[in-house]
């Protein structure tokens, strides 16, 4: 066991020279493949593997969904590499790592120096993973891959301002690496973190195992103080997301994506990566820009202004990678409620005894009638909610400006 | 046996008078413009028992069944392209036919051209811009329009982008001084009821008058009678479909309300929108969705319709500051909106709208009421019936899902698939061929020439 986690230092200068030519080799066809995945097609399944290349995300994930995908598998096998061998990801695999490198090295030529900064990552990794347990994986959105499959987000619809938010991530993560050289991978990453806490989790069982006393092992360094803040990091979480699923129970619920998992539990699995705002074939989806709330910053809004959620599409649900919008099949759609319209029959042109009825005629699944009043003689649109998915086409469609007579809300 | 007796006895008849007319009192009218002077002053005569008997050919009771003698019908006229329906469509169908160089024949069922644009008093003109305020309706549509503006008191709100408000008799006048102008053969109280079918072509149509019953024999039909009824005589194969039947008001001396004592706050209901005429309003009715083609129904219709404009005029009066306010009419003709469509060569679907399909024999293009929609296509195709020979169809009748039904029976797009229709048939005649095998690109051509949009 102690052979296979033997320091790097023990090599000599052209062996080390190579070693780290290989790494950057590795991370660099990394980077290329994840930037053709995220520009390649953004409508295929595929588009989740970018994201899901984080273990991190993969972990919490699964800890908050237990949803299973085959699509993990050699994501978990990283885990067990991770357990062997210290920030293995980052060395080898991260394409995040290898920009913040970048952004490192010309800090560092432009004399910045490092600063010793607490280990934020790991406590971060930590309590998103209690919170994970728990429902609410906390932080995740922070995850390097995360950040970095955002902001190909403006790719999809570089003339939308809201795009451009998804940039702000990456662009922090160069930012603090350039200003304080290193910063970002060695203490604030939570994918880092991550890979610490699993090291040292293994360093733990192996001293238990191996009988040895902690001040004479080699584990030794990396165990400083690790039990405490582990604990200290998972009590924090699972106290903090307990209070945001208790809170976030009755905060105003933007209207979701098809499919998205309760408004609760929704802002916490979404990790900002985009993916469905680039698969949205109608542009519907937008990053909220502090529209509503702190907690759903970010995350994918629908918007009918333009256009509708197309009963032929079910791509967005397909590229979630965290399962925050679960996979809807295109024949269930119109039974997947997004929210309901709701007619305001002072702005309706039937209220006014105008002939008008492209509601009804636009609705893809059939689910408004023209119901009318003996009584009042009136003309009324009526909505079966069995079979209106909230798709919006009513809203879209709805000739009265500047405000529609036929809304689409969401459901509360 | 009863049959060939009453053949005999008409033929007898023909025989006699030598005159190619034929049936009751249509003989007596020919009698009494030949002996005038036989009844003193008078314009009558008298039809005696004898002549009554030998022009007779009415049903009798056959044990229990209602039962029509086999008769050859009066040929009242022979032309070559018959516009059926002086609404919107009949009325842009026939005069596109006379301007494309056919003889014409128009037969309409009320006394009055305009259909339920006058009629209906449906008098918003909606349908003709797209979005982006682009007017997609041209050709004799807007001509029509056009001479409006002309006429005083005729037309208002006839702005760009905005839907202008018709007076009814201005229309009505209009029009036959356009028909009279194009130099168009006019029956009017004349109901079309059949189509001359022989196999699958169609050689004119029967009509009902005040003349009995009598055939216009022509080379092609238009069948603008909003309802389909000739097509689907002729065996056509169409959708039949429900939709609001309601009847149209006009409530006149709204200049006079005055609102500012009334302090019971109940607020009038059903008043309607403007017209030409000051102080007056349309006002526009929904009603139930029923099947327009039911007799019982529109009977139903009528009656419970004019209860509720009557006791929703008592109402408006009741209020304080609307005493004044009276209703004028209510509209002559049923406001029946949407009955048979064809089933055509080609179908205008909503799908096509959206993704903004082209078709090769585009004839014209449709506008939308609030110009919430794009320019939308339509196909030659869409007024041909899929298997019947010699029609087509023009008007709120033509081939359409039934999500387009609210666009295709707007009036603008009337104006605009009776001018084609009108042209292809006037182009079938002078070509000698039927209408589904016209050069289109001749009809574009002429239809161009028209003035006519094809995008």
């Amino acid at each position: 066991m102690s052979n296979t986690s033997e320091p790097i230092t023990d090599l000599d200068r052209p062996q080390r020279k190579a070693l780290r030519w290989w790494r950057q080799a590795s991370r660099a066809a990394v980077l290329v493949a994840v930037i053709a995945m995220l520009l390649w097609d953004t409508a295929t399944p595929w588009s989740v593997l970018p994201v899901q290349l984080s273990p991190l995300v993969v972990v919490s994930t699964w800890l908050t969904t237990r949803a299973w995908s085959w699509f993990v598998m050699p994501t978990l096998l990283l885990v067990v590499g991770l357990a062997v061998r210290q920030r293995w990801f980052c060395r080898w695999i991260c394409p995040a790592g290898l920009c913040a490198d970048q952004a490192t090295w010309l800090g560092r030529r432009l004399g910045r120096r490092r600063r010793t900064w607490p280990a934020i990552g790991h406590r971060v990794a930590v309590l998103t993973l209690a919170g994970a347990c728990i429902g609410y994986p906390l932080l995740l959105w922070l995850d390097p891959l995360a950040l970095l499959s955002g902001a190909f987000t403006l790719t999809a619809a570089p003339h939308a301002t809201s795009t451009w938010m998804y940039v702000i991530g990456i662009v922090g993560v160069l930012l603090l690496s350039l200003i304080w050289p290193h910063s970002w991978c060695g203490s604030v990453c939570p994918l880092g973190g991550f890979q610490d806490a699993v090291y040292g989790a293994s360093c733990l069982a192996q001293v238990a195992f191996q009988q040895r006393s902690r001040q004479q092992s080699r584990l030794a360094r990396p165990l400083r103080g690790f039990r405490r803040r582990t604990m200290l990091a998972g009590i924090v979480g699972i106290v903090w997301a307990t209070a945001t699923l208790k809170l976030r129970k009755r905060a105003a619920k933007p209207l979701r994506p098809p499919g998205s998992v309760d408004e609760a539990r929704f802002t916490g699995l979404c990790i900002r990566c985009g993916n469905c705002t680039r698969a949205c074939p109608t542009q519907i989806l937008a990053p909220d820009c502090g529209e509503h709330a702190i907690a759903s910053l970010l995350t994918p809004v629908v918007s009918f202004e333009h256009s509708y959620c197309l009963e032929t599409c079910n791509q967005c649900t397909l590229v979630c990678p965290t399962g925050a919008i679960r996979s809807v099949a295109i024949q269930d759609k119109g039974q997947t409620s997004m929210g309901v319209p709701v007619v305001d029959m002072d702005i309706c042109l039937l209220g006014d005894d105008r002939d008008c009825s492209i509601c009804r005629n636009h609705c893809p699944y059939e689910a408004i009638r023209l119901v009318f009043s003996e009584v009042e003689y009136t003309l009324t649109p009526v909505v079966d909610l069995n079979c209106c998915p909230g798709c919006g086409a009513c809203q879209v469609a709805c000739p009265t400006t500047p405000t529609k007579a036929i809304v689409v809300y969401p459901q509360l | 046996m009863n049959d060939e007796l009453s053949r005999r006895d008409w033929l007898r008849t023909l025989g006699a008078s030598g005159v190619a007319a034929g049936l009751g009192n249509l003989a007596a009218r020919t009698a009494v413009a030949q002996n005038p002077g036989e009844s003193s002053g008078f314009q009558s005569s008298i039809i005696n028992a004898s002549e009554i008997q030998a022009n007779r050919a009415s049903p009798s009771l056959v044990e229990g069944q209602v039962m029509q003698p086999a008769r050859a019908l009066p040929i009242l006229h022979r032309t070559d392209v018959l516009v059926v329906g002086g609404g919107p469509a009949g009325v842009c169908a026939a005069i596109a036919a006379r301007r494309a160089g056919a003889d014409v024949t128009l037969v309409e069922r009320y006394g009055h051209f305009g259909g339920l644009w006058t009629g209906g008093l449906v008098l918003l003109v909606i349908g003709h811009i797209v979005k982006g305020g682009q007017q997609v309706c041209q050709g004799i549509g807007e001509e029509i329009m056009r001479r409006l503006d002309k006429l005083d008191g005729a037309i208002v709100n006839r702005r760009p982008g905005v839907a202008p408000t018709v007076d009814a008799e201005a229309v009505k006048y209009l029009m036959v001084e356009m028909i009279e102008e194009a130099g168009v053969k006019v029956y009017l109280h004349c109901w079309g009821v059949d189509a001359i079918v022989t196999g699958n072509q169609v050689q004119g149509a029967v009509f009902e008058s005040k003349s009995g019953r009598q055939a216009i024999v022509s080379k092609v039909v238009v069948d603008a009678t909003g309802d389909g009824d000739i097509f689907a005589m002729a065996g056509a194969e169409y959708e039949r479909r429900s939709h609001n039947v309601g009847l149209v008001s006009r409530i006149a001396n709204l200049d006079r309300v005055d609102t500012s004592h009334n302090t019971a706050g109940t607020e009038p209901r059903h008043l309607g929108n403007i017209t030409p005429v000051p102080g007056v309003n349309w006002v526009n009715m929904h009603g139930p969705e029923v099947d327009g083609l039911d007799v019982e129904v529109l009977t139903r219709m009528e009656m419970n319709h004019r209860k509720f404009i009557w006791r929703n005029i008592q109402r408006t009066r009741s209020i304080p500051g609307y005493e004044q306010v009276y209703l004028t009419e209510t509209a002559p003709q049923l406001g029946v909106r949407i009955t048979r469509a064809v089933k055509g060569v080609n179908t205008i679907t909503l799908q096509d709208l959206k993704a903004g399909t082209t078709y090769p024999d585009v004839i014209g293009v449709g506008g939308a009421a609030g110009a919430e929609h794009g320019p939308w296509q339509i196909p030659y195709g869409a007024l041909v019936p899929a298997a019947t020979e010699n029609v087509l169809a023009a008007g709120r009748c033509v081939s359409a899902e039934m999500r387009m039904a609210d666009l295709v029976r707007l009036i603008p797009n009337c104006f605009v698939t009776g001018h084609a229709a009108g042209v292809g048939a006037a182009v079938a005649v002078r070509d000698g061929c039927t209408p589904r095998d016209v050069d289109v690109a001749e009809v574009q051509k002429i239809l161009r020439a028209h003035e006519a949009y094809l995008g």
